[in-house]
């Protein structure tokens, strides 16, 4: 029981960092291996208001969000748009992307580097305990829950309750056919782009606030945050959701019961078995 | 009105399309005749803005220039294309699919009214509101694809090839459609291998060989002329 509480509360920031990178490649076609580095970005973001400025993570969140958005529009529009015009078909922009990002990874992981070094980070926000069901947990990882809880929430409603959310999910669906309804398929795509880091970004600020982070981990994120959408089913954000939730349990239970060092091996593990039987995802319907 | 003056188009060397004209009153049906690979789907989506044509040609609605500008800026622009397979969003529900169609800043305000208009005409569409178009029937999924043209609130609209893949019950029922949507005033480009039915509801015809324009004329005409009856309507 104390295993799946554990998990369910890393799941929640897992989730949002899955949920921005299903967006960037469901509807904007950009697998984004520069994902983690926009995570633990934020994470210092946030480490650094909060020490210099005694700002509030949750509330950071308010000031990071606008910033990621611009910053992943910019990358959008400015390095991926020449791609995505140029390919002519989506394997050519799946190489393309994926080579551009990499690049994104090693400037951003380098710029973080010399900002401040390679040890690890962590401050103390909230560091007190809360009990449910006779177990203590610590409040900031629950607080950081219900906060990715109130983010996949609202994006939920968005996607799927709006006039633009469906355009959203219209250019994911199909972009040629978008045009037709008058979607503007590069705005809506850099939208996209850029919503989806602001998602990640949020799930970095939340991280933070308990967990241990340093300049070199994005990588380690991005493969999970890679896992879990495939776990979930491309372009699938209930479903990424689901795979986030069983990913921080797997991670959790491997911790506790076997040993921490093994959650890498835990998750690459869960990994291999989704690819053997669900190579669709948990939820995906077997291309025709 | 739409006009179309030179327009030509090339895949590599091989041209599609070789300096065709053509226009589209309100209220007519227009059919443009021709055989596989004649350069039918390929007109109708370089009026779309869906592939570039060259230099040099003109194409416009109501007086507006509408040349190599984007698919979503021609929609605005009230040229509505049901493409050739339907080109619908099967992973969304019926109604979502229709809301989308009026997603062109013209046609928000008339949103309900044309709701009504197409759940008038296919009232199927109606009662399956909620469900995944892609878990529809060939024929339903055609009805969306119309019905979600209609949601824009279009001058003239342009079909692919609507009978494709239908039976000849629902291919009449869609031919029938077509003829009531040219009396609300709608101008129709109609893309077409049935050559019988689409002149029999059509005012005027153009027939495509290799990719530029034939014979030209009255749909009535078209039907008697030796040449045509022997090419398109098997003797």
């Amino acid at each position: 029981m104390e295993i799946i509480i554990t998990g369910i509360l890393l799941g929640g920031a897992y989730a949002l960092i899955a949920v921005g990178l299903t967006i960037q490649y469901g509807v904007a076609r950009i697998m984004n291996l520069a994902t983690g580095e926009t995570l633990v970005a934020s994470c210092f973001c946030t480490f650094w208001m909060f020490n210099s400025l005694k700002i509030n993570p949750i509330l950071g969140i308010f000031l990071i969000a606008p910033a990621a958005f611009i910053l992943n529009w910019a990358i959008y529009s400015l390095l991926l748009l020449p791609l995505v015009r140029r390919a002519k078909n989506k394997a050519m922009l799946e190489v393309d992307s994926i080579l551009a990002t990499f690049g994104i990874l090693f400037l951003l992981e380098g710029l973080m580097l010399v900002g401040f070094g390679g040890e690890y980070f962590s401050y103390s926000f909230l560091s007190t305990s809360y009990t449910i069901a006779g177990t203590a947990y610590g409040l900031n990882r629950i607080v950081a829950f219900l906060a990715a809880v109130l983010i996949t929430g609202t994006l939920y409603v968005f996607l799927t309750h709006t006039r633009y959310g469906t355009s959203v999910r219209a250019v994911a669906v199909d972009p040629a056919a978008a045009g037709l309804v008058a979607i503007n398929v590069d705005r809506v795509s850099a939208f996209a782009f850029a919503l989806g880091g602001v998602v990640t970004a949020a799930g970095g600020t939340l991280l933070s606030t308990f967990y241990t982070f340093n300049a070199s981990m994005g990588v380690v994120f991005t493969m999970k945050a890679l896992i879990i959408v495939i776990m979930g089913g491309v372009g699938d954000v209930r479903g990424a959701v689901i795979a986030a939730l069983i990913l921080g349990i797997a991670e959790t239970a491997t911790a506790t019961l076997i040993d921490p060092g093994l959650t890498i091996a835990a998750t690459y593990f869960l990994f291999i078995l989704i690819l053997l039987f669900r190579p669709q995802g948990l939820f995906g319907r077997q291309t025709t | 009105m739409l006009r179309i003056e030179n327009m030509s188009v090339a895949y590599g060397h091989h041209r599609a399309l070789d300096n065709v004209s053509m226009k589209v009153d309100s209220g007519e049906i227009v059919v443009v005749l021709g055989a596989n690979g004649a350069g039918k789907s390929t007109l109708l989506k370089a009026i779309g803005g869906m592939i570039p044509a060259g230099n040099g040609f003109k194409a416009s609605i109501n007086g507006l220039q509408i040349q190599n500008k984007k698919p979503h800026t021609i929609v605005e622009a009230g040229i509505a294309l049901v493409p050739e397979g339907r080109g619908v969003f099967g992973e969304l529900s019926v109604g979502e699919n229709l809301k989308l169609g009026a997603n062109p800043k013209r046609a928000r305000k008339h949103e309900n009214k044309n709701l009504k208009t197409v759940f008038d005409l296919f009232p199927v569409l109606a009662r399956r509101k909620n469900q995944l178009v892609r878990t529809m029937s060939g024929g339903e999924q055609q009805m969306v694809a119309i019905g979600r043209a209609i949601m824009s609130q279009p001058d003239i609209m342009m079909f692919d090839e609507p009978s494709l893949g239908l039976s000849p019950l629902l291919t009449t029922e869609v031919f029938k459609v077509l003829t009531l949507l040219k009396k609300t005033g709608v101008g129709i480009l109609l893309v077409e291998q049935n050559a019988r039915q689409s002149l029999a509801i059509a005012d005027r015809g153009y027939l495509l060989e290799n990719g530029h324009i034939g014979q030209s004329g009255l749909a009535r005409d078209l039907i008697e002329d030796e040449a045509v009856r022997k090419a398109y309507l098997g003797g």
